[in-house]
């Protein structure tokens, strides 16, 4: 990148573009735009030359106009006061015949971020609104948008959102979905978008004129809507139906989410959805984009959850591709262990074979755990290709393969004689320490069935000085104590050498610790000793036998076509973070991301849901005051408690860790004492007073809040009850 | 919705970068960089989650296209609109590199301002995009009335994909069927798995506003009018029919009309563009067959022989056959004997690419190559990788036809007789692979 020398360049930029004979060139001069704008690409600060391109937008080229409209939004925010010499040739713009410029212009003076803008957009915006081209009402909906999210903290112009709701009847289709996208990010903080039976009938009707995209955030947008009756609903599902077969996969799953949220209380017509866009689906997993596929492959996988058998049938669909990358690999040979049946099953397993050879260790690994999947059902076919795989005498095969020993002979103790005979017969020594643990826990837990057990695992205690792991060694304690309450006479010797080296040489206290509770232990004798060591050998749940549950469609409805899942299960702690607590907007209706149970958001329909408090962004005190004095009180009580005699920092603290913020309250001793604090939950905004009128007497609480959610307010006062008591405890 | 576009080179370098939304700061362009183009690791996943940003990527070539979010956005969509802004881009300047990028440098600006505004979608048709874009050279001013109000209709018309008011002097209708061929074969001539997906473009020079029909064999539609009592031989139509698993149009067919009678009616678009696109897994016409014989002597040599069949009408020609057979990383030297066209070994590649020009049916040809191998002490085996085939036949291998094409037009004086039209069928390998 040239940052070297980077001042230079943009001292000849200026100098060339204030040169008057360039500028009189037109396409030289053009030319030196475009370098500007090529630097600004490459992260080079050009916005010392601000001034010359505003000089350079007073122009008839539309090409030149859109490379200094790019360059001014980029550097708008920081040069407010140059930028405003701009605002005027824009505006100029704005009333220009050709409707392209009068576009041009508007979408351009709304990119501009800069605080003060708002008054010079507003009026423009507003007559582009009834503008009669509809490119210019386009650009114009989305500025309302713009304009918003630039002071996101104003109150909302009733007069704008009334506007856009009637333009949601333009003829255009895409002013009619930019109007949603501009309404749902203007209410964003009241929930966004209301869809009601009109609106959604109208969309409804107007779906075939929309492209793809603009479907597909229709469709969004429609799960808020419930329809009245059954009758309406089957109306909604067959005028849908024939989106379900669309040629764009996005369209498809998003219809098909739709469909499972409305048809929720009907389970046939949910299967029979299914059943239908197995084959989009299936489509979409061998389409020609990799990156299409593999979100085709975890739609499918979504719709497993539910319906295994659904693509059962279509199981040689899942085979990979040589040259698939790895992470289509992974998903389709978790699909492939799902379809497994008993007609199938020697074809997959001949499949799954072959990529236990493949050049990447990590997919060769996750076959061999793909086989060891299978192997709870079929277990002797799986350990005849897994017994296979260790003549090849691969050091992450052979890993990978005891590893898969272990968890089988977990999970179904019937396999663990083949098992124990194989480890027994000659395995050679995994060297990563995953497999070295696998194999001393067989060693320890299946002991009494291998004759060469306690051999093998001197030859670890020998090599103990220049193990690493302490992890190998924790386990390499475990496993020879189990083996000497099992075989004391060939185990005694090595066993004691084992617990003097831990104790008197390991430098790592986790080992050191393990070694003194086993040597403790041992002195009690042999018998407390077993009782504490030996557990089950199996799983006690015998999970395997129950086999899978399938799983009731809502369970996975709620992220169904969302990042959700696509997100693996290595990346879902990493996603958590995008929690719903940035995104207001979509706590709504959307969850984030399956298995994060922490986060307790309410369905669109079910408020009877638990309700979570947020703190959310900051009050400041006179917005707090403006609307304190603009709502009405909703609800008031006495709580029954009296002021906590704790200092105020304490209470401040306390009710911040339950996600309630104190704005101010009264010094400690004045009579009447009062509080004012607010809390944020599911869109709404709960503000409170709370009042003691004399001391000891029970605090008085009073309860505004916009918009109106009694569920919310019930949970705010039971939590800020427990969190008083608690502190009038202490 | 998107917060932001990036493009960058095979080495990270930005190319493009086009921020849409507030909340994409500009080191995002850097953290893709750092952890994606730059890891160490192969590609995990082609969403990517960084700092509570999700970024979705496109690799083209040794181009890198990122799409950047806050939202919990649909993928699928986001992946979509990739590939849609691909092709967008191809049919301005032709093939995605790095080079063309630099060049049409303005020009991808001028197209990301259009297509998107605030993260959302605007316009993305080819078509309906060249009104707003304007190529070096023109100026706005000398835009005609003509055009200006071009603009307006054409985007308030109910037909997004048409504007009124075109006319040919010649009416004119090319009609491709492009199929790619896909195949998994054992070692034994058993397959796997086999499937064809077609695409049927279409490039229409058709006056007016157009109502276009089209018919093919397929199976559903033929039974139905065999049910019907027409004289042809059930028989006979039964075999050539054929079974379409799925398929899905442009937004111009009448989906229901589809539901209903089974029939595709719509007014195209002008100019190019993919009409439909189709799958079948049954009774495909595997044109070419390979039958591999791999033979390991002793552990520094391998003898290879590889036979292929074509498997179609003698009268017709295969073209640009390319057999690529993998060699093991310790190849030492190779040598090649083969009956027809041209094979080398090509080291860098690990494998004998094979390359016939032309190739009729029902023949067949051969080839025989022994490498020798470095002595190694790597214990891994050689882990075979299938054999991979290219080819190009004049033929569908679904056996797709198409029985007829016909345009309507009632406001003009022209009928189906004077277009022209061109029909041309087109199969490509996609993935075709036999494991030896």
């Amino acid at each position: 990148m040239p940052y070297f020398g980077s001042e230079e360049m943009v001292k000849e930029l200026k100098r060339a573009l204030s040169n008057p004979h360039v500028q009189s060139d037109r396409l030289r001069y053009k030319n030196y735009i475009t370098k500007v704008i090529r630097y600004m690409t490459q992260g080079l600060d050009v916005s010392s030359l601000f001034m010359d391109m505003v000089k350079a937008s007073a122009t008839v080229d539309i090409v030149q106009k859109k490379l200094v409209y790019l360059y001014m939004c980029t550097y708008a925010s920081d040069k407010p006061d140059l930028a405003l010499l701009a605002i005027n040739t824009l505006r100029k713009d704005c009333a220009d015949p050709n409707p392209m410029v009068r576009g041009l212009a508007l979408r351009n003076m709304c990119n501009f971020r800069m605080p003060g803008m708002t008054e010079y957009i507003e009026q423009p915006i507003v007559a582009a609104l009834r503008d009669k081209a509809s490119y210019v009402r386009r650009v114009a909906v989305l500025g309302c948008a713009k304009m918003h999210s630039l002071q996101p903290n104003t109150e909302i112009d009733g007069r704008i959102v009334n506007e856009l709701y009637a333009l949601l009847r333009d003829p255009d289709p895409v002013v009619v979905v930019n109007c949603l996208r501009a309404l749902e990010e203007i209410l964003k903080d009241e929930g966004g978008v209301v869809i009601n039976k009109p609106i959604a009938h109208h969309l409804l009707n107007r779906m075939k004129e929309l492209d793809s995209w603009a479907q597909s955030e229709v469709l969004n947008f429609l799960l808020r809507y419930h329809p009245r009756s059954d009758d309406e609903l089957f109306d909604i599902l067959s005028l849908l139906d024939s989106f379900l077969q669309s040629s764009h996969a996005h369209v498809v799953v998003s219809t098909l989410r739709l469909f499972l949220h409305l048809a929720s209380a009907h389970r046939a017509v949910q299967a029979d959805a299914l059943l239908r866009t197995s084959a989009p689906l299936l489509a979409t997993c061998s389409a020609v984009s990799r990156e299409l596929r593999f979100a085709g492959l975890c739609h499918v996988q979504q719709v497993m959850r539910s319906q295994p058998g659904l693509f059962a049938t279509h199981y040689k669909r899942f085979f990979c591709g040589y040259s698939e990358p790895s992470y289509i690999k992974f998903r389709k040979m978790e699909i492939l262990v799902e379809l497994v049946n008993d007609e199938n099953v020697s074809l997959v397993l001949e499949e799954l074979r072959s990529y236990c050879t493949d050049v990447s260790p990590e997919l060769a690994q996750a076959a061999i755990a793909a086989i060891g999947r299978i192997a709870r059902t079929y277990s002797e076919k799986c350990l005849d290709i897994l017994t296979g795989l260790l003549a090849l005498k691969q050091d992450h095969i052979t890993s990978a393969v005891i590893q898969t020993f272990r968890d089988l002979v977990w999970f179904c103790p019937q396999s663990t004689a083949a098992v124990c005979q194989t480890v027994e017969a000659g395995v050679d020594r995994p060297q990563d320490s995953e497999g070295k643990q696998a194999l001393l826990w067989l060693l320890g837990a299946h002991g009494d069935q291998m004759g060469s057990a306690p051999y093998v695992m001197e030859g670890y205690i020998d090599g103990l000085k220049t193990e690493l792991s302490s992890t190998v060694k924790m386990e390499l304690l475990t496993a020879t104590v189990k083996m000497f309450l099992c075989r004391p006479a060939e185990t005694q010797d090595m066993l004691g050498r084992l617990l003097h080296y831990c104790i008197e040489e390991e430098s790592d206290v986790c080992v050191r610790d393990r070694a003194l509770l086993y040597y403790r232990l041992l002195q009690r004798g042999a018998e407390e000793t077993r009782r504490v060591v030996t557990g089950p050998k199996s799983d006690p749940s015998m999970s395997v036998l129950t086999g899978r549950q399938e799983e009731p469609i809502s369970e996975w409805a709620s992220t169904f076509n969302t990042l959700g899942p696509l997100a693996g299960r290595d990346s879902c702690p990493q996603t958590d973070a995008i929690s719903a607590a940035d995104q207001p907007s979509y706590s709504a209706g959307e969850e984030l991301l399956p298995g994060s149970e922490d986060v307790t958001l309410s369905g669109p329909g079910d408020t009877e849901e638990e309700i979570s408090l947020s703190l959310g962004a900051p009050l400041s005190h006179e917005s707090f005051e403006k609307m304190w004095l603009d709502l009405e009180i909703l609800h008031r009580q006495a709580l029954g408690v009296s002021r906590p005699r704790t200092a105020p920092d304490t209470l401040q603290a306390s009710l911040q860790l339950e996600k309630i913020q104190t704005l101010a309250f009264t010094p400690a001793d004045t009579v009447p004492w009062k509080a004012y604090i607010y809390t944020r939950s599911t869109g709404t905004l709960i503000l409170a007073e709370l009042l003691q009128g004399a001391t000891d007497e029970s605090l008085v609480l009073s309860v505004k809040q916009q918009p109106v959610n009694q569920h919310a307010i019930r949970r705010f006062v039971s939590v800020l009850k427990s969190v008083l008591q608690t502190l009038n405890l202490e | 919705m998107i917060g932001g576009l990036f493009i960058y080179n095979h080495k990270g370098e930005v190319l493009i970068s086009r921020v849409y939304r507030d909340d994409i700061g500009r080191n995002a362009v850097d953290a893709f960089r750092v952890n994606v183009i730059h890891a160490r690791q192969q590609v995990r996943s082609p969403v990517t989650n960084i700092a509570r940003t999700s970024f979705f990527h496109v690799k083209r070539s040794n181009i890198w296209l990122a799409a950047v979010t806050k939202q919990n956005v649909n993928a699928a969509m986001v992946f979509e609109f990739l590939y849609k802004m691909c092709d967008v881009m191809a049919a301005y300047f032709g093939k995605i590199s790095e080079e063309n990028i630099k060049n049409n440098f303005v020009l991808i600006y001028e197209l990301l301002d259009e297509i998107l505004d605030f993260g959302y979608p605007q316009n993305s048709e080819t078509g309906a995009l060249k009104t707003f874009i304007t190529q070096q050279g023109i100026k706005g001013q000398h835009q005609t009335k003509e055009e200006q109000s071009q603009i307006t209709s054409q985007v308030t018309g109910q037909i997004g994909w048409r504007r009124e008011g075109i006319k040919y002097r010649r009416n004119e209708l090319f009609l491709d069927v492009l199929e790619s061929v896909n195949l998994l074969m054992s070692p034994q001539g058993q397959v796997l798995s086999a499937h064809v997906s077609g695409r049927v473009v279409m490039k229409s020079y058709l006056s007016g506003m157009p109502e276009c029909k089209f018919g093919m064999n397929d199976k559903i539609v033929i039974d139905k009018q065999g049910k019907g009592g027409t004289t042809d031989d059930p028989g006979k139509s039964g075999k050539q029919s054929i079974a379409i698993d799925d398929c899905t149009f442009h937004q111009c067919v009448r989906l229901s009309k589809f539901d209903s009678e089974r029939s595709i009616s719509f007014i195209p678009p002008d100019g190019e563009y993919e009409l439909m696109r189709y799958r079948t897994t049954k009774d495909i016409i595997l044109p070419f067959r390979v039958i591999p014989l791999v033979r390991e002597v002793g552990r520094t040599k391998l003898e290879v022989k590889v036979v292929i069949k074509s498997n179609f009408k003698p009268s017709l020609l295969a073209q640009k056959i390319e057999v690529r057979i993998p060699t093991p990383l310790n190849t030492s030297g190779v040598q090649v004997i083969c009956m027809k066209g041209k094979a080398k070994y090509k080291a860098s590649e690990n494998a004998i690419v094979w390359k016939i020009k032309r190739m009729a049916g029902m023949k067949e040809s051969q080839i025989s190559a022994e490498i020798e191998l470095l002595p190694t002490n790597d214990k891994k085996k050689w882990a075979r990788p299938p054999i991979s085939m290219n080819f190009e036949v004049p033929f569908a291998p679904s056996g797709l036809k198409v029985r007829y094409l016909k345009v309507f037009e009632s406001k003009l004086n022209y009928s189906d007789h004077d277009v022209i039209k061109w029909v041309r069928y087109i199969g490509r390998s996609g993935i075709y692979e036999t494991r030896c």
